[in-house]
Protein backbone atom coordinates (compact mmCIF):
# COMPACT_ATOMS: atom_id res chain seq x y z
CA UNK A 1 0.00 0.00 0.00
CA UNK A 2 1.11 3.45 -0.85
CA UNK A 3 1.44 5.36 2.09
CA UNK A 4 -1.07 8.78 2.25
CA UNK A 5 2.10 11.28 2.40
CA UNK A 6 2.80 10.42 -1.33
CA UNK A 7 -1.09 11.34 -2.51
CA UNK A 8 -0.58 14.60 -0.64
CA UNK A 9 2.98 15.45 -2.38
CA UNK A 10 1.14 14.15 -5.22
CA UNK A 11 -1.93 16.87 -4.50
CA UNK A 12 0.43 19.51 -3.39
CA UNK A 13 2.50 19.61 -6.61
CA UNK A 14 -0.72 19.64 -8.24
CA UNK A 15 -2.01 21.90 -7.33
CA UNK A 16 0.95 24.36 -7.72
CA UNK A 17 1.41 23.55 -11.32
CA UNK A 18 -2.49 24.93 -11.46
CA UNK A 19 -1.58 27.81 -8.76
CA UNK A 20 1.18 28.48 -11.27
CA UNK A 21 -0.76 28.11 -14.45
CA UNK A 22 -3.24 31.07 -12.82
CA UNK A 23 -0.81 33.38 -11.80
CA UNK A 24 1.47 33.33 -15.02
CA UNK A 25 -0.72 32.66 -17.98
CA UNK A 26 -2.74 35.27 -19.85
CA UNK A 27 -5.41 32.72 -22.14
CA UNK A 28 -8.58 32.86 -20.31
CA UNK A 29 -9.08 29.01 -21.44
CA UNK A 30 -5.70 27.79 -20.20
CA UNK A 31 -6.86 29.70 -16.63
CA UNK A 32 -9.92 27.47 -16.73
CA UNK A 33 -7.80 24.05 -17.54
CA UNK A 34 -5.73 25.32 -14.52
CA UNK A 35 -8.78 25.73 -11.83
CA UNK A 36 -9.18 21.87 -13.05
CA UNK A 37 -6.16 20.91 -12.33
CA UNK A 38 -6.32 22.47 -8.72
CA UNK A 39 -9.96 20.94 -8.30
CA UNK A 40 -8.19 17.46 -9.10
CA UNK A 41 -5.64 18.20 -6.53
CA UNK A 42 -8.06 18.18 -4.31
CA UNK A 43 -10.02 15.55 -5.72
CA UNK A 44 -6.95 13.48 -5.28
CA UNK A 45 -6.79 14.67 -2.09
CA UNK A 46 -10.43 13.09 -0.97
CA UNK A 47 -9.76 10.07 -1.89
CA UNK A 48 -7.05 9.13 -0.73
CA UNK A 49 -7.70 9.83 2.81
CA UNK A 50 -11.04 8.52 2.33
CA UNK A 51 -8.83 5.23 1.85
CA UNK A 52 -6.92 5.83 4.90
CA UNK A 53 -10.01 7.15 7.08
CA UNK A 54 -12.12 3.72 5.57
CA UNK A 55 -15.34 5.82 5.23
CA UNK A 56 -16.54 6.68 1.92
CA UNK A 57 -17.57 10.52 2.31
CA UNK A 58 -14.21 11.59 0.50
CA UNK A 59 -14.84 9.44 -2.54
CA UNK A 60 -18.65 10.26 -2.67
CA UNK A 61 -17.63 13.98 -2.23
CA UNK A 62 -15.27 13.77 -4.93
CA UNK A 63 -18.00 12.67 -7.48
CA UNK A 64 -19.72 15.97 -6.33
CA UNK A 65 -16.93 18.56 -6.95
CA UNK A 66 -16.20 16.79 -10.63
CA UNK A 67 -19.73 17.51 -11.52
CA UNK A 68 -19.39 20.81 -9.59
CA UNK A 69 -16.00 21.29 -11.52
CA UNK A 70 -18.05 20.62 -14.83
CA UNK A 71 -20.74 23.42 -14.25
CA UNK A 72 -18.07 25.77 -13.79
CA UNK A 73 -16.25 24.98 -16.96
CA UNK A 74 -19.76 25.49 -18.86
CA UNK A 75 -20.46 29.02 -17.30
CA UNK A 76 -16.69 30.05 -17.75
CA UNK A 77 -16.88 28.94 -21.49
CA UNK A 78 -19.75 31.15 -21.80
CA UNK A 79 -18.11 34.15 -20.19
CA UNK A 80 -15.16 33.80 -22.22
CA UNK A 81 -17.19 32.89 -25.30
CA UNK A 82 -18.97 37.02 -24.71
CA UNK A 83 -15.04 38.13 -23.68
CA UNK A 84 -14.58 36.92 -27.27
CA UNK A 85 -16.85 38.72 -28.93
CA UNK A 86 -16.26 42.17 -27.12
CA UNK A 87 -12.61 42.16 -27.11
CA UNK A 88 -12.04 39.87 -30.05
CA UNK A 89 -9.95 37.62 -27.71
CA UNK A 90 -8.99 35.52 -24.76
CA UNK A 91 -6.20 37.66 -23.17
CA UNK A 92 -7.19 38.51 -19.78
CA UNK A 93 -4.59 41.57 -19.51
CA UNK A 94 -6.91 42.85 -22.91
CA UNK A 95 -10.53 43.11 -20.98
CA UNK A 96 -8.80 45.84 -18.65
CA UNK A 97 -11.28 49.19 -19.49
CA UNK A 98 -12.24 49.71 -15.71
CA UNK A 99 -8.71 50.86 -13.43
CA UNK A 100 -8.12 50.80 -9.74
CA UNK B 1 -52.77 19.21 15.49
CA UNK B 2 -49.93 16.90 14.37
CA UNK B 3 -46.40 18.53 14.05
CA UNK B 4 -45.14 19.25 11.05
CA UNK B 5 -42.50 16.69 9.28
CA UNK B 6 -39.48 18.06 10.02
CA UNK B 7 -38.33 18.43 6.42
CA UNK B 8 -40.66 21.46 6.58
CA UNK B 9 -38.18 23.90 8.03
CA UNK B 10 -36.21 23.90 5.01
CA UNK B 11 -39.38 25.48 3.19
CA UNK B 12 -37.59 28.70 2.62
CA UNK B 13 -35.29 27.11 0.62
CA UNK B 14 -37.47 24.27 -1.14
CA UNK B 15 -39.70 27.41 -2.17
CA UNK B 16 -37.12 29.32 -3.75
CA UNK B 17 -35.70 26.26 -5.82
CA UNK B 18 -39.68 25.89 -7.22
CA UNK B 19 -40.05 29.33 -7.64
CA UNK B 20 -36.23 28.96 -9.95
CA UNK B 21 -38.25 26.12 -11.63
CA UNK B 22 -41.40 27.90 -12.48
CA UNK B 23 -40.05 30.35 -14.00
CA UNK B 24 -37.59 28.06 -16.24
CA UNK B 25 -40.80 26.03 -17.13
CA UNK B 26 -42.70 29.67 -18.05
CA UNK B 27 -39.76 30.13 -20.12
CA UNK B 28 -39.65 26.55 -21.81
CA UNK B 29 -43.52 27.21 -22.28
CA UNK B 30 -42.55 30.78 -24.21
CA UNK B 31 -39.41 31.61 -25.01
CA UNK B 32 -38.05 34.92 -25.26
CA UNK B 33 -41.54 36.27 -22.76
CA UNK B 34 -41.01 40.11 -22.59
CA UNK B 35 -44.26 39.76 -20.06
CA UNK B 36 -42.56 41.48 -16.87
CA UNK B 37 -45.36 41.45 -15.06
CA UNK B 38 -45.96 37.20 -15.36
CA UNK B 39 -42.02 37.00 -14.33
CA UNK B 40 -41.34 39.96 -12.09
CA UNK B 41 -44.63 38.71 -10.44
CA UNK B 42 -43.66 34.89 -9.63
CA UNK B 43 -40.27 35.77 -8.59
CA UNK B 44 -41.96 38.22 -6.41
CA UNK B 45 -44.55 35.34 -4.63
CA UNK B 46 -41.84 33.24 -4.47
CA UNK B 47 -39.81 35.23 -2.48
CA UNK B 48 -42.09 36.36 -0.91
CA UNK B 49 -43.38 33.17 0.35
CA UNK B 50 -39.89 32.12 1.43
CA UNK B 51 -39.55 35.10 3.27
CA UNK B 52 -43.19 34.41 5.04
CA UNK B 53 -41.83 31.07 5.54
CA UNK B 54 -38.67 32.25 7.15
CA UNK B 55 -40.12 34.25 9.20
CA UNK B 56 -43.14 31.99 10.47
CA UNK B 57 -40.46 29.79 11.34
CA UNK B 58 -38.58 31.63 13.34
CA UNK B 59 -41.49 32.95 15.03
CA UNK B 60 -42.59 30.20 16.02
CA UNK B 61 -39.09 28.75 17.58
CA UNK B 62 -38.36 26.35 15.33
CA UNK B 63 -34.87 27.93 15.64
CA UNK B 64 -34.51 27.05 19.59
CA UNK B 65 -32.75 24.16 21.37
CA UNK B 66 -30.77 23.65 18.40
CA UNK B 67 -32.41 23.89 15.68
CA UNK B 68 -33.57 21.32 13.64
CA UNK B 69 -31.63 18.59 11.30
CA UNK B 70 -32.82 17.12 8.59
CA UNK B 71 -30.90 14.33 5.96
CA UNK B 72 -28.74 13.38 8.54
CA UNK B 73 -27.33 16.53 9.92
CA UNK B 74 -26.17 17.72 6.59
CA UNK B 75 -29.39 20.67 6.83
CA UNK B 76 -29.14 21.98 9.84
CA UNK B 77 -32.02 24.87 10.72
CA UNK B 78 -31.65 26.98 13.54
CA UNK B 79 -31.86 30.75 14.58
CA UNK B 80 -28.83 32.01 12.62
CA UNK B 81 -29.96 30.26 9.54
CA UNK B 82 -33.62 32.00 9.58
CA UNK B 83 -32.17 34.93 10.77
CA UNK B 84 -29.75 35.15 7.84
CA UNK B 85 -32.81 33.56 5.09
CA UNK B 86 -34.58 36.34 5.86
CA UNK B 87 -31.64 39.01 4.69
CA UNK B 88 -31.79 37.05 2.05
CA UNK B 89 -35.22 37.00 0.97
CA UNK B 90 -35.59 40.86 1.50
CA UNK B 91 -32.85 41.59 -0.46
CA UNK B 92 -34.18 39.31 -3.44
CA UNK B 93 -37.31 41.14 -3.02
CA UNK B 94 -35.87 44.43 -3.26
CA UNK B 95 -34.03 43.04 -6.31
CA UNK B 96 -37.06 41.79 -7.91
CA UNK B 97 -38.96 44.60 -7.66
CA UNK B 98 -35.81 47.06 -9.21
CA UNK B 99 -35.18 44.93 -12.13
CA UNK B 100 -38.95 45.03 -13.13
CA UNK B 101 -38.02 48.61 -14.57
CA UNK B 102 -34.38 47.61 -15.12
CA UNK B 103 -35.00 44.97 -17.33
CA UNK B 104 -37.77 46.21 -19.26
CA UNK B 105 -37.08 45.37 -23.10
CA UNK B 106 -34.63 42.63 -22.46
CA UNK B 107 -34.78 39.32 -23.67
CA UNK B 108 -34.03 36.83 -21.58
CA UNK B 109 -36.20 38.13 -18.47
CA UNK B 110 -36.86 34.59 -17.34
CA UNK B 111 -33.58 33.56 -17.42
CA UNK B 112 -32.75 36.50 -15.50
CA UNK B 113 -35.41 35.67 -12.52
CA UNK B 114 -34.60 32.24 -12.57
CA UNK B 115 -30.38 32.65 -11.98
CA UNK B 116 -31.31 35.19 -8.81
CA UNK B 117 -33.28 32.96 -7.47
CA UNK B 118 -31.12 30.07 -7.72
CA UNK B 119 -28.46 31.95 -6.13
CA UNK B 120 -30.69 33.17 -3.38
CA UNK B 121 -31.69 29.22 -2.59
CA UNK B 122 -27.79 28.80 -3.16
CA UNK B 123 -27.55 31.20 -0.26
CA UNK B 124 -30.24 30.23 1.93
CA UNK B 125 -28.75 26.39 2.00
CA UNK B 126 -25.42 27.43 2.76
CA UNK B 127 -26.93 29.51 5.64
CA UNK B 128 -28.01 25.96 6.91
CA UNK B 129 -25.76 23.97 5.92
CA UNK B 130 -24.28 21.40 8.74
CA UNK B 131 -21.29 19.88 6.48
CA UNK B 132 -18.22 21.21 4.44
CA UNK B 133 -19.91 18.78 1.33
CA UNK B 134 -23.03 21.31 1.85
CA UNK B 135 -21.23 24.52 2.05
CA UNK B 136 -19.20 24.10 -1.02
CA UNK B 137 -22.09 22.83 -3.13
CA UNK B 138 -24.31 25.61 -2.36
CA UNK B 139 -21.24 27.65 -2.67
CA UNK B 140 -20.96 26.78 -5.90
CA UNK B 141 -24.99 27.40 -6.58
CA UNK B 142 -24.44 31.20 -5.33
CA UNK B 143 -21.49 32.03 -7.46
CA UNK B 144 -22.09 30.29 -10.89
CA UNK B 145 -25.77 32.90 -11.23
CA UNK B 146 -23.88 35.32 -9.92
CA UNK B 147 -21.03 34.86 -12.51
CA UNK B 148 -23.95 34.49 -15.67
CA UNK B 149 -25.45 37.39 -13.71
CA UNK B 150 -22.85 39.51 -13.78
CA UNK B 151 -22.45 39.10 -17.40
CA UNK B 152 -25.89 39.97 -17.67
CA UNK B 153 -25.79 42.97 -20.34
CA UNK B 154 -23.25 40.37 -23.29
CA UNK B 155 -23.17 43.33 -25.65
CA UNK B 156 -21.37 46.09 -22.64
CA UNK B 157 -17.91 45.97 -22.37
CA UNK B 158 -17.98 46.63 -18.88
CA UNK B 159 -20.10 43.88 -18.06
CA UNK B 160 -18.40 41.14 -19.48
CA UNK B 161 -15.06 42.64 -18.25
CA UNK B 162 -16.42 42.33 -14.60
CA UNK B 163 -17.71 38.96 -15.11
CA UNK B 164 -14.28 37.48 -16.51
CA UNK B 165 -12.81 39.11 -13.81
CA UNK B 166 -15.39 37.35 -11.07
CA UNK B 167 -14.88 34.20 -12.79
CA UNK B 168 -11.12 34.23 -12.77
CA UNK B 169 -11.18 35.04 -9.02
CA UNK B 170 -14.07 32.92 -7.75
CA UNK B 171 -12.95 30.03 -9.52
CA UNK B 172 -9.53 30.10 -7.65
CA UNK B 173 -11.39 30.85 -4.64
CA UNK B 174 -13.45 27.90 -5.20
CA UNK B 175 -10.41 25.92 -5.89
CA UNK B 176 -8.29 26.79 -2.66
CA UNK B 177 -11.35 26.16 -0.60
CA UNK B 178 -11.76 22.78 -1.85
CA UNK B 179 -8.51 21.87 -1.25
CA UNK B 180 -8.55 23.96 2.34
CA UNK B 181 -11.79 21.08 2.74
CA UNK B 182 -9.74 18.45 1.55
CA UNK B 183 -6.99 18.79 4.28
CA UNK B 184 -9.74 19.40 7.19
CA UNK B 185 -11.46 15.74 6.01
CA UNK B 186 -7.76 14.49 5.95
CA UNK B 187 -7.16 15.56 9.44
CA UNK B 188 -10.81 14.84 10.89
CA UNK B 189 -11.72 12.14 8.50
CA UNK B 190 -15.69 13.33 8.31
CA UNK B 191 -16.97 16.43 6.53
CA UNK B 192 -20.24 16.95 8.60
CA UNK B 193 -19.38 19.78 11.41
CA UNK B 194 -19.96 17.52 14.47
CA UNK B 195 -17.56 14.79 13.04
CA UNK B 196 -15.22 17.71 12.35
CA UNK B 197 -15.43 19.04 15.66
CA UNK B 198 -15.33 16.21 17.43
CA UNK B 199 -12.18 15.05 15.93
CA UNK B 200 -10.42 17.98 15.16
CA UNK B 201 -8.73 17.92 18.75
CA UNK B 202 -7.17 14.83 19.02
CA UNK B 203 -5.62 14.33 15.47
CA UNK B 204 -1.84 15.70 15.91
CA UNK B 205 -1.63 16.79 12.63
CA UNK B 206 -1.74 21.01 13.28
CA UNK B 207 0.05 21.88 10.25
CA UNK B 208 -1.81 20.32 7.66
CA UNK B 209 -4.47 21.53 9.94
CA UNK B 210 -3.90 24.83 9.65
CA UNK B 211 -3.53 25.04 5.99
CA UNK B 212 -6.47 24.00 5.55
CA UNK B 213 -8.52 25.99 7.61
CA UNK B 214 -6.39 29.08 6.60
CA UNK B 215 -7.45 28.28 2.79
CA UNK B 216 -10.88 27.15 3.94
CA UNK B 217 -11.03 31.11 5.31
CA UNK B 218 -9.23 32.34 2.10
CA UNK B 219 -12.58 30.61 0.42
CA UNK B 220 -14.59 32.73 2.66
CA UNK B 221 -13.09 36.20 2.11
CA UNK B 222 -13.93 35.83 -1.45
CA UNK B 223 -17.93 35.60 -0.98
CA UNK B 224 -17.44 38.31 1.47
CA UNK B 225 -15.03 40.23 -0.68
CA UNK B 226 -12.37 40.82 2.35
CA UNK B 227 -8.77 41.03 2.02
CA UNK B 228 -6.72 39.29 -0.08
CA UNK B 229 -10.00 37.93 -2.11
CA UNK B 230 -11.46 41.61 -2.80
CA UNK B 231 -10.22 42.66 -6.04
CA UNK B 232 -12.94 41.25 -7.94
CA UNK B 233 -15.69 43.29 -5.94
CA UNK B 234 -15.02 46.84 -7.28
CA UNK B 235 -14.98 45.71 -10.73
CA UNK B 236 -17.83 42.96 -10.14
CA UNK B 237 -20.14 45.97 -8.68
CA UNK B 238 -18.80 48.76 -10.96
CA UNK B 239 -19.68 46.36 -14.44
CA UNK B 240 -22.69 44.24 -12.93
CA UNK B 241 -26.43 45.54 -14.01
CA UNK B 242 -27.32 47.99 -10.84
CA UNK B 243 -29.92 45.30 -9.08
CA UNK B 244 -27.28 42.56 -9.26
CA UNK B 245 -24.57 44.76 -7.91
CA UNK B 246 -27.16 45.52 -5.17
CA UNK B 247 -27.97 41.46 -5.03
CA UNK B 248 -24.11 40.75 -4.89
CA UNK B 249 -22.74 43.18 -2.51
CA UNK B 250 -25.79 42.42 0.16
CA UNK B 251 -27.37 39.11 -0.25
CA UNK B 252 -24.10 37.51 -1.37
CA UNK B 253 -21.90 38.68 1.02
CA UNK B 254 -23.96 37.75 4.13
CA UNK B 255 -24.06 34.29 2.70
CA UNK B 256 -19.94 34.60 2.95
CA UNK B 257 -20.69 35.42 6.40
CA UNK B 258 -23.07 33.52 8.15
CA UNK B 259 -20.92 30.31 6.59
CA UNK B 260 -18.17 31.53 8.16
CA UNK B 261 -19.78 32.23 11.46
CA UNK B 262 -21.22 28.76 11.29
CA UNK B 263 -17.86 26.70 9.98
CA UNK B 264 -15.74 28.88 12.45
CA UNK B 265 -17.94 28.62 15.33
CA UNK B 266 -19.19 24.72 15.49
CA UNK B 267 -16.79 23.01 13.03
CA UNK B 268 -13.46 24.12 14.08
CA UNK B 269 -14.66 26.20 17.22
CA UNK B 270 -12.52 28.05 19.90
CA UNK B 271 -10.78 25.24 20.94
CA UNK B 272 -8.31 24.89 18.60
CA UNK B 273 -6.97 28.67 18.72
CA UNK B 274 -4.55 27.37 21.05
CA UNK B 275 -3.07 25.45 18.09
CA UNK B 276 -4.52 27.47 15.08
CA UNK B 277 -5.10 30.92 15.80
CA UNK B 278 -7.88 31.18 13.53
CA UNK B 279 -8.85 34.73 15.98
CA UNK B 280 -5.91 36.20 14.88
CA UNK B 281 -6.02 35.72 11.45
CA UNK B 282 -9.72 37.06 11.28
CA UNK B 283 -8.58 40.25 14.05
CA UNK B 284 -5.76 41.18 10.80
CA UNK B 285 -8.07 40.23 7.99
CA UNK B 286 -10.67 42.71 9.52
CA UNK B 287 -7.93 45.86 10.58
CA UNK B 288 -6.90 45.27 6.78
CA UNK B 289 -10.40 44.87 5.21
CA UNK B 290 -12.12 47.77 6.68
CA UNK B 291 -8.69 49.94 6.09
CA UNK B 292 -8.14 49.30 2.56
CA UNK B 293 -11.82 49.56 2.07
CA UNK B 294 -12.22 53.00 3.29
CA UNK B 295 -9.21 54.42 2.12
CA UNK B 296 -10.09 53.15 -1.48
CA UNK B 297 -13.31 54.36 -0.80
CA UNK B 298 -11.96 57.77 -0.47
CA UNK B 299 -10.43 58.15 -3.33
CA UNK B 300 -13.24 57.10 -6.17
CA UNK B 301 -14.53 59.93 -8.17
CA UNK B 302 -17.51 57.05 -9.70
CA UNK B 303 -19.80 56.63 -7.48
CA UNK B 304 -21.27 53.35 -7.93
CA UNK B 305 -17.19 51.85 -7.61
CA UNK B 306 -17.00 54.26 -4.10
CA UNK B 307 -20.26 52.06 -3.03
CA UNK B 308 -18.05 49.08 -4.09
CA UNK B 309 -15.10 49.98 -1.65
CA UNK B 310 -17.08 51.14 0.70
CA UNK B 311 -19.16 47.31 0.81
CA UNK B 312 -15.60 46.22 1.40
CA UNK B 313 -15.12 48.12 4.49
CA UNK B 314 -17.80 47.20 6.24
CA UNK B 315 -17.00 43.76 5.61
CA UNK B 316 -14.05 44.61 7.99
CA UNK B 317 -16.68 45.61 10.38
CA UNK B 318 -19.02 42.81 10.26
CA UNK B 319 -15.27 40.26 10.71
CA UNK B 320 -15.01 42.05 14.34
CA UNK B 321 -17.77 39.51 14.79
CA UNK B 322 -14.88 36.62 14.56
CA UNK B 323 -12.08 38.72 15.53
CA UNK B 324 -13.25 39.58 18.51
CA UNK B 325 -14.35 36.21 19.69
CA UNK B 326 -12.58 34.62 23.02
CA UNK B 327 -13.35 37.70 25.15
CA UNK B 328 -16.00 36.31 27.22
CA UNK B 329 -18.58 38.21 24.83
CA UNK B 330 -18.89 35.61 22.20
CA UNK B 331 -22.41 35.50 21.85
CA UNK B 332 -23.07 39.23 21.90
CA UNK B 333 -20.17 40.29 19.50
CA UNK B 334 -21.48 37.59 16.83
CA UNK B 335 -25.20 38.50 17.27
CA UNK B 336 -24.54 42.50 16.72
CA UNK B 337 -22.15 41.55 13.75
CA UNK B 338 -25.47 39.48 12.52
CA UNK B 339 -27.36 42.01 12.91
CA UNK B 340 -25.39 44.79 11.43
CA UNK B 341 -25.61 42.63 8.34
CA UNK B 342 -28.91 42.87 8.22
CA UNK B 343 -29.02 46.37 8.48
CA UNK B 344 -26.34 46.84 5.85
CA UNK B 345 -28.51 44.32 3.77
CA UNK B 346 -31.15 47.01 3.72
CA UNK B 347 -29.19 50.04 3.43
CA UNK B 348 -26.37 48.82 0.67
CA UNK B 349 -29.14 47.62 -1.45
CA UNK B 350 -31.29 50.83 -1.24
CA UNK B 351 -28.13 52.48 -2.11
CA UNK B 352 -27.19 50.41 -5.00
CA UNK B 353 -30.99 50.35 -6.67
CA UNK B 354 -30.48 54.00 -6.47
CA UNK B 355 -27.56 53.75 -8.70
CA UNK B 356 -29.78 51.80 -10.93
CA UNK B 357 -32.27 54.02 -11.02
CA UNK B 358 -29.61 56.69 -12.05
CA UNK B 359 -28.45 54.32 -14.51
CA UNK B 360 -32.16 53.83 -16.05
CA UNK B 361 -32.36 57.88 -16.09
CA UNK B 362 -28.70 57.30 -17.86
CA UNK B 363 -27.60 60.66 -15.61
CA UNK B 364 -23.93 59.60 -15.42
CA UNK B 365 -21.44 57.82 -13.12
CA UNK B 366 -19.76 60.21 -11.52
CA UNK B 367 -20.34 62.45 -8.01
CA UNK B 368 -20.53 65.70 -10.17
CA UNK B 369 -23.03 64.13 -11.93
CA UNK B 370 -25.46 63.94 -9.38
CA UNK B 371 -25.04 67.52 -9.12
CA UNK B 372 -28.30 69.22 -7.94
CA UNK B 373 -29.97 66.03 -8.35
CA UNK B 374 -32.19 66.49 -4.92
CA UNK B 375 -34.43 69.45 -6.82
CA UNK B 376 -35.09 66.91 -9.88
CA UNK B 377 -36.00 63.84 -7.84
CA UNK B 378 -36.10 64.73 -4.56
CA UNK B 379 -38.05 61.65 -3.21
CA UNK B 380 -35.39 59.31 -4.24
CA UNK B 381 -32.49 61.39 -3.09
CA UNK B 382 -33.77 61.46 0.26
CA UNK B 383 -33.66 58.11 0.13
CA UNK B 384 -30.51 57.74 -0.83
CA UNK B 385 -29.36 60.79 2.24
CA UNK B 386 -31.01 58.09 4.92
CA UNK B 387 -28.55 55.02 3.23
CA UNK B 388 -25.58 57.30 2.94
CA UNK B 389 -26.17 58.72 6.94
CA UNK B 390 -26.65 54.93 7.89
CA UNK B 391 -24.44 53.29 6.46
CA UNK B 392 -20.96 56.30 7.60
CA UNK B 393 -23.58 55.31 11.29
CA UNK B 394 -25.09 58.93 11.54
CA UNK B 395 -28.29 58.14 13.41
CA UNK B 396 -30.61 58.42 11.05
CA UNK B 397 -31.15 54.65 10.02
CA UNK B 398 -30.34 51.72 12.16
CA UNK B 399 -26.96 52.11 11.22
CA UNK B 400 -25.96 53.66 13.72
CA UNK B 401 -27.37 51.23 15.95
CA UNK B 402 -25.76 48.15 14.88
CA UNK B 403 -22.28 49.91 14.70
CA UNK B 404 -22.59 50.90 17.88
CA UNK B 405 -23.44 48.26 19.66
CA UNK B 406 -20.81 46.19 17.31
CA UNK B 407 -18.20 48.38 18.52
CA UNK B 408 -19.68 48.34 21.88
CA UNK B 409 -19.54 44.86 22.39
CA UNK B 410 -16.07 44.56 21.09
CA UNK B 411 -15.01 46.71 23.43
CA UNK B 412 -16.83 44.76 26.17
CA UNK B 413 -14.89 41.76 24.83
CA UNK B 414 -11.35 43.30 25.96
CA UNK B 415 -10.66 44.33 21.95
CA UNK B 416 -10.52 47.92 22.39
CA UNK B 417 -8.51 48.71 19.82
CA UNK B 418 -9.95 46.72 17.33
CA UNK B 419 -12.74 48.90 18.16
CA UNK B 420 -10.88 52.08 17.92
CA UNK B 421 -9.47 51.32 14.49
CA UNK B 422 -12.79 50.67 13.11
CA UNK B 423 -14.28 54.10 14.78
CA UNK B 424 -11.70 56.23 12.98
CA UNK B 425 -12.81 54.28 9.44
CA UNK B 426 -15.99 54.84 10.13
CA UNK B 427 -15.25 58.59 10.66
CA UNK B 428 -13.11 58.75 7.38
CA UNK B 429 -16.19 57.19 5.86
CA UNK B 430 -18.38 60.26 6.25
CA UNK B 431 -16.14 62.26 4.16
CA UNK B 432 -16.99 60.35 0.93
CA UNK B 433 -20.77 59.37 2.02
CA UNK B 434 -21.30 62.94 2.44
CA UNK B 435 -19.74 63.72 -1.13
CA UNK B 436 -22.75 62.05 -2.08
CA UNK B 437 -25.43 63.80 0.04
CA UNK B 438 -23.90 67.00 -0.87
CA UNK B 439 -23.77 66.84 -4.70
CA UNK B 440 -27.33 65.85 -4.61
CA UNK B 441 -28.75 68.90 -2.66
CA UNK B 442 -26.06 71.62 -2.17
CA UNK B 443 -24.34 71.65 -5.55
CA UNK B 444 -25.46 74.00 -8.90
CA UNK B 445 -26.49 71.23 -11.53
CA UNK B 446 -24.63 71.91 -14.03
CA UNK B 447 -25.97 70.73 -17.34
CA UNK B 448 -29.59 70.35 -18.90
CA UNK B 449 -29.91 67.11 -17.55
CA UNK B 450 -33.66 65.58 -17.95
CA UNK B 451 -35.62 62.64 -16.13
CA UNK B 452 -37.60 60.90 -18.06
CA UNK B 453 -40.37 59.41 -15.69
CA UNK B 454 -40.32 57.78 -12.17
CA UNK B 455 -39.84 54.25 -12.34
CA UNK B 456 -42.27 52.43 -10.34
CA UNK B 457 -40.71 49.36 -9.03
CA UNK B 458 -37.49 51.50 -8.70
CA UNK B 459 -38.76 53.81 -6.64
CA UNK B 460 -40.75 51.29 -4.21
CA UNK B 461 -37.84 49.58 -4.07
CA UNK B 462 -35.80 52.27 -3.00
CA UNK B 463 -37.95 53.98 -1.24
CA UNK B 464 -39.20 50.31 1.13
CA UNK B 465 -35.44 49.95 1.61
CA UNK B 466 -35.24 53.85 3.11
CA UNK B 467 -38.42 53.08 5.36
CA UNK B 468 -37.19 49.55 6.79
CA UNK B 469 -33.23 51.52 7.32
CA UNK B 470 -35.60 53.99 9.39
CA UNK B 471 -37.68 51.87 11.03
CA UNK B 472 -34.93 49.86 12.24
CA UNK B 473 -34.17 52.49 14.82
CA UNK B 474 -37.18 51.63 16.91
CA UNK B 475 -37.90 48.17 15.59
CA UNK B 476 -33.37 47.05 16.77
CA UNK B 477 -34.41 45.37 20.09
CA UNK B 478 -36.82 43.37 17.80
CA UNK B 479 -34.24 42.07 15.18
CA UNK B 480 -31.26 42.53 17.92
CA UNK B 481 -32.45 40.08 20.47
CA UNK B 482 -33.09 37.12 18.26
CA UNK B 483 -29.59 37.56 16.64
CA UNK B 484 -27.94 37.30 19.75
CA UNK B 485 -30.11 34.50 20.42
CA UNK B 486 -28.94 32.21 17.73
CA UNK B 487 -25.33 33.15 18.15
CA UNK B 488 -25.91 31.91 21.27
CA UNK B 489 -26.98 28.53 20.13
CA UNK B 490 -23.89 28.04 18.55
CA UNK B 491 -21.54 28.13 21.34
Amino acid sequence: MVPVQYYLLLSAGLFCVGLFGILTRRNALVFLMSVEIMLTAANINFVAFSFQHGNLTGQVFSLFTIALAAAEVAVGIGIVLVLYRNFRGVDVTEAATMRW
Amino acid sequence: MAPLPDWTAAAPAILLGLTAIALLIIDSISPRSKNRNLLAGTTLVGTLAALAAAVGLLVTGTGTNGGVAIYGGQIVVDGMSLFFTIIFTSVAALVTLASYDYLAGENEQAEYYALVMLATTGMAMMASAGSLALVFVSFELLSLPSYALVAFLKDNRGSVEASLKYLLVGALSSAILLYGISLVYGVTGGLSFETIAANIQNSGLTGMLGIGVLMVLGGFAFKTASVPFHFWAPEAYEGAPGPISAFLSSASKAAGFVVAFRVFTVAFGLDIVSSVDWVLAFQVLAIVTMTLGNFAAATQDNVKRMLAYSSVGQAGYVLIGLAALGGGQDALVLGMSMTHLLVYGFMNTGAFLFIALAEHWDIGRTFADYNGLGSQAPIACAAMSVFMLSLAGIPLGGGFLSKYFLFGAAVGAGFWWLAAIAIVNSVLSLYYYLRVVRAMWFEESNGDRTIEGYPLGLYTAVIAAAVVTVLLIPAFNFVADPAVDAAAALF
